[in-house]
């Protein structure tokens, strides 16, 4: 009896050691990420299971939507697409502008960037994941280190590319940070996730740094991973403790880390970019006299 | 040896089930009380079918769920293995206790398992999750009865498919 309850000791002891081992590995990004990445390709069609009954209720809901719903829906949007039109006719013209001026600084070209449309797939994750699926995947150019945004900002990186869907973890992520600029001051400094979706925390602020709360920051570009000038979150509270070294500022991210469906895959500016910029410079000197 | 397997593959199936209902999407109110289905499945498993199951099995059954659920790997391995390997040294007492009991001690093993979650999560720097992480172990414990009912159901179905 003694030895069997041993062996079954000795058993859980070994279990208990792999599992704290492979989590470590997990952790520093040692292999284990590349061998769940690859289970992960092989039961994606779970998640497509598991979506089905969420899409055939969301089906039902849409065909049950009444007449007036639909077409209130619809002027409501009609009227959001002329004003961001009225908006974009601007920026057509900052857009120049902006080229211009660059040209006369001598500066680097500004990259301008695509993006592709993408919908989350809805599934319950670990909440301490902080991650979530899009339902794009190397199929449709999806890569490791993409930016993901939805409409307010950045949501967060690709990390995991599957054949149809892909993992994106959020910035949210204790683990994760992210290079960030304040708009105002152009301070740049790093944006760290809290493991909560409605709190970053930026630790390096000098504490003599002009930031309060309501600037606006933007991702810097630094680190090369996520495009430059992108909005991310909004600074929330600054506490000064004069025993400190650093204020301890917190930040609201402009994204719906919790809530959002549809997210927008950023593009890398490629020589299509290049391209436009090309006749712009012929078309400079013409312009000057 | 025939009818061991037939247990396998009906365990297979519910386990299926269990990692489906894990990953269903929810209503925000239905959030936090949502049990930990895939243990209560290995839980009712390990007491009373014949062969129980093993370390292993729970295991991998528990990286199945990390990989599914985006958690860090090893995090539902060990938890399921902690908790089975509890049941086995307890499974003569536990198999014979009233179902009130019974569902006593299963909200002691998933608020324990809890525990070492919070542990992990700490661990990864993770701020302390609000009262609504201990809601789950209480909604574990109410379906308790309600569960070994349906499983014994599709247990026993199982054993008399297969003689």
């Amino acid at each position: 009896m003694f030895g069997h309850e041993g062996a079954r000791t000795a058993r859980l002891m070994i279990y208990l050691l792999l599992a704290l081992a492979l989590m470590a590995m997990d952790q520093r990004g040692h292999y284990v990420p590349r061998l769940r990445s690859a289970l992960g390709t092989a039961l994606e069609p779970v998640f497509h299971v598991v979506e089905w009954p969420a899409n055939a209720l969301r089906a039902v809901r849409t065909y049950t939507t009444s007449y007036r719903t639909m077409l209130e829906e619809n002027r409501s949007l009609n009227e959001e697409i002329l004003v961001r039109d009225g908006a974009a006719q601007q920026l057509e013209t900052l857009r120049q502008e902006n080229r211009r001026l660059r040209a006369l600084l001598e500066a680097t070209a500004g990259r301008e960037y695509e993006f592709r449309f993408a919908e989350m797939v809805q599934v319950n994750l670990d909440p301490f994941s902080h991650q979530v699926i899009i339902d794009r995947g190397g199929r449709d150019g999806v890569f490791v280190g993409q930016a993901v945004i939805d409409g307010a900002g950045i949501m967060g990186q690709v990390e995991e590319v599957h054949l149809h869907m892909s993992g994106v973890r959020l910035i949210s992520d204790p683990d994760h940070a992210l290079p960030v600029q304040l708009t105002r001051t152009g301070l740049r400094t790093v944006a760290f996730g809290t493991g909560e979706t409605s709190r970053l925390a930026l630790p390096n602020v000098p504490l003599q740094a002009d930031v309060r709360s309501g600037d606006l920051l933007v991702t810097s570009g630094l680190g090369d991973r996520f495009p430059a000038g992108f909005p991310v979150a909004e600074v929330e509270s600054v506490r000064r403790d004069p025993g400190g070294m650093f204020a301890e500022v917190e930040a609201r991210p402009l994204a719906a880390l919790d809530r959002g469906r549809e997210v927008l895959l950023v593009l890398p500016a490629g020589p299509a970019d290049r391209a436009e910029e090309t006749p712009d410079a012929t078309a400079e000197p013409e312009g000057q006299p | 040896m025939r009818k061991r397997r037939d247990g396998l593959g009906k365990l297979t199936l519910v386990l299926i089930a269990a990692i489906l209902l894990t990953l269903l999407p929810l209503p925000k109110l239905l959030d936090p009380i949502w049990p930990y289905w895939v243990a209560l499945v290995l839980v009712y498993w390990s007491l009373e079918s014949t062969g129980g199951i093993s370390l292993g099995f729970a295991f991998l059954a528990g990286l199945v769920l990390d990989v599914l659920t985006g958690s860090l790997m090893g995090m539902h391995a060990l938890s399921l293995v902690v908790m089975i390997y509890l049941v086995q040294r307890f499974r003569a007492r536990l198999r014979f206790f009233p179902p009130w009991q019974q569902a006593l001690s299963v909200l002691a093993l998933l608020v324990n398992d809890r525990i070492i979650l919070l542990w992990i999560t700490a661990l990864l720097g993770e701020p302390v999750p609000t009262w609504e992480y201990w809601l789950a172990p209480l909604a574990g414990m109410a379906i308790w009865p309600w569960l070994f009912l349906l499983l014994d159901r599709v247990r026993i179905a199982s054993r008399q498919q297969g003689a």
